[in-house]
């Protein structure tokens, strides 16, 4: 059983972590500008929605994701204008959003696919092979086994690091978070900063959605996401507000969720429940302070700004 | 020439104000809603007949109205206590799980034969009461601890020990409280714990009191007492309170504590009151929702149960829709959730003058032309 069972492990890891990974870099755009976006949950579930219909209508899994991220955008417009020009709490409307997202997916998903009884499948993304490399014992089906959507995450995860620390929007962003009222006065608009921070989150959630139904489940059902925003949000505490750290974090995260899977193909008495709640409770753990982490969140988080 | 629309330097917070925007607010909801009828073919008069005719209009769905409200107002309440202190909790699906478990499995014990044997009723209540309010207030009290202590960010992690509840939920009915049978789900609790039926003919329960009452302890708290006079303060400005000599983390915890006490009373009410048994997706959103109504009564314990009754009255309604008109009755979360983001969006409204004298009267704009006349 040994190396069997870690090799299902390892690979089943790396694969439930690229969704909140995706959707971690995005919501750490979001909190360098100064925005909590607790919504990125709502916005994951009408992402899948969205990449559900749009694939399943056309037929093509690349229609699929790239309605999903509009429509992640399209939804974190609103959400910025409520943060940023409304300057509502941050943690109420995106959490009321989540209710609202949750309320708009069942409606669409029943109008479009009336009552059936079976949830319809539809086409995913198949797992790459790559010759030599993908027929490694171990590190082969691991590392070279995943779908294509993984390793661009991976690489927009590099990306995203470059942007937010190595480029005039990465520092005018994170001043927007870190001090909004020197990047004001250095000419930065804080709120054209925020706005771009909440739709980069948007974008990247919407995504994570879609990745979620056309490389994991195959399917739309309300209870897709069951939270995997909320990891997200912790994954970016975890991972010290950097895209790089994020990735490790994420693969923490992915080997808790993983760890269920694997036991229950190898069989196991420990009960399933507590496995389930494993990666939840490693969350906590890992968001409590136990590690410190207060110190270095950027300092204007969840404070609206106004100018003058 | 004076503006039609004035921008004042703080927002109009008479009582007038907050009720004209609140009720705006919540018409625009009810406009964008209308249109999602209208796409299924449905009048929205008809629609709006069906969803408010059944809860309000007949005893039997205003029973179930009642019954709807109680949880959501002991959320509401929990909310108020927690969120006015200045501490962010958002786990209250987790605390009503915690309490259903802790106080149904308390009245398994009481069955004939098990463990504690039959009580009196009310000394069963008083003790179901006293531990579900302790297990949710230590729930939740944790993670007061955590933020106060460790310095841990409270809204992520009350967001994520709902789902831990849940689970220990599903272990509970489907391992060691599980009934035989094919569905995870505890027997039925002893007829002598169920909560007395308050309305002849209707399903409501005596939970409704318990929220009212609650509602007056939890108004006394923070409108007549010292403690919850040093809450507010702590939640206005937690440094002012410091240099008051509040002892800031101490109050964070006792409200995390009586938060999550509520939440767990709000679970013993749905399993002693109305669904007699545990079993997994007790819940269903009831933490949110409850957040929510407590966001559109303003933080104010008072107006929490006329709140709580519209909303509990609204997913009585929903379901007498999607029988009658054929609408899912998924559609009023989507009702429920706007009226609040619009409610937080017309509140910038109320940074504004109105003046409608604007029109006929001119007035000089400047001093300069003042002196220049």
């Amino acid at each position: 059983m040994g190396s069997a069972f870690v090799v299902t492990w390892l690979s089943a890891s790396l694969r439930l972590a690229g969704p909140v990974l995706l959707a971690a870099l995005g919501e750490t755009f979001a909190e360098q500008s100064g925005v909590l976006n607790v919504g990125i949950e709502g916005t994951m579930l009408l992402g899948a929605l969205a990449s559900f219909l749009a694939s399943y209508y056309t037929g093509m899994i690349w229609i699929g994701l790239l309605v999903a991220v509009l429509v992640g955008i399209v939804a974190n417009i609103f959400l910025a204008w409520m943060y940023v020009s409304v300057r509502a709490s941050q943690v109420v409307a995106g959490l009321v959003f989540n209710v609202l997202a949750l309320g708009i997916a069942s409606t669409v998903y029943r109008r479009a696919m009336g009552n059936s009884a079976l949830p319809e499948g539809i086409a995913m993304f198949h797992s790459v092979h790559i010759p030599f490399v993908s027929d490694l014992p171990l590190i082969g089906p691991v590392l070279f086994g995943q779908t294509i959507l993984f390793y661009l995450t991976l690489m927009l995860a590099f990306v995203a690091h470059f942007v937010l620390f190595r480029t005039n929007f990465g520092l005018a962003l994170r001043a927007s978070g870190e001090n909004p009222a020197a990047a004001d006065s250095a000419g930065v608009s804080v709120s054209r900063m925020r706005y771009a921070g909440t739709l980069i989150s948007g974008a990247a959630a919407g995504m994570a959605g879609g990745y979620l139904v056309l490389a994991q489940v195959g399917l739309f059902r309300e209870s897709i996401v069951s939270g995997q925003g909320f990891i997200a949000l912790g994954i970016v505490i975890f991972g010290r507000w950097n895209p790089l750290k994020a990735v490790v974090a994420a693969m923490v995260f992915g080997a808790c969720d993983a760890l269920q899977l694997s036991l229950q193909i190898f069989g196991t008495s420990v009960p399933p429940q507590l496995l389930l709640a494993l990666p939840y409770a490693v969350t906590i753990l890992a968001i409590s302070g136990l590690f410190g982490g207060k110190a270095i969140q950027p300092a204007a988080l969840m404070s609206p700004y106004m100018k003058g | 020439m004076a503006r039609f629309f004035e921008r004042r330097l703080t927002p109009a917070d008479s009582p007038l104000a907050i009720l004209t925007t609140t009720t705006a607010a919540f018409l625009a909801a009810m406009l964008v809603t209308a249109f999602l009828f209208l796409s299924y073919g449905a009048s929205p008069l008809q629609a709006y007949f069906a969803l408010f005719h059944e809860p309000f209009a007949t005893l039997r769905g205003f029973g179930y109205s009642l019954v709807r409200a109680s949880p959501l107002a002991l959320i509401a309440f929990g909310t108020i206590v927690s969120w006015r202190s200045g501490f962010s909790y958002l786990g209250f699906e987790g605390c009503f799980v915690i309490g259903a478990a802790a106080t149904g499995w308390l009245a398994l014990l009481t069955a004939p034969g098990a463990r504690i044997g039959p009580l009196p009723f009310f000394l069963f209540l008083a003790f179901a009461i006293l531990f579900g309010f302790l297990a949710g207030g230590a729930w939740a009290g944790l993670v007061g601890l955590v933020r106060v202590r460790l310095g841990g960010n409270e809204v992520l992690i009350s967001l994520m020990s709902n789902y831990v509840a849940i689970f220990i939920l599903q272990y509970l009915v489907s391992g060691p409280l599980r009934a035989p049978g094919s569905l995870p789900e505890t027997p039925l609790l002893p007829r002598s714990t169920w909560l007395p039926f308050i309305l002849p003919g209707t399903r409501a329960h005596a939970g409704i009191l318990i929220a009212i009452v609650a509602a007056g302890l939890v108004w006394m708290l923070l409108q007549k007492m010292p403690l919850g006079y040093e809450l507010i303060v702590t939640g206005f400005n937690q440094s002012a309170a410091c240099y008051a000599g509040i002892d800031v983390g101490r109050r964070l915890v006792l409200a995390a504590f009586c938060a999550g006490g509520l939440g767990a009373l709000a679970g013993m009410v749905e399993v002693l009151g109305s669904q007699h048994r545990l079993m997994d997706g007790i819940s269903g959103g009831v933490g949110f929702v409850g957040i929510i109504v407590a966001l559109l009564a303003r933080l104010n314990p008072l107006a929490v149960v006329p709140t709580a009754l519209l909303y509990g009255g609204m997913s009585v309604g929903a379901d007498a829709m999607q029988r009658r008109v054929s609408i899912p009755s998924s559609i009023t979360f989507i009702l429920q959730s706007l009226a609040v983001l619009l409610v937080l969006a017309f509140d910038a409204l109320r940074y504004y003058k109105i003046d409608p004298s604007a029109f006929w009267r001119r007035e000089p704009q400047t001093a300069v032309e003042q002196v220049s006349k």
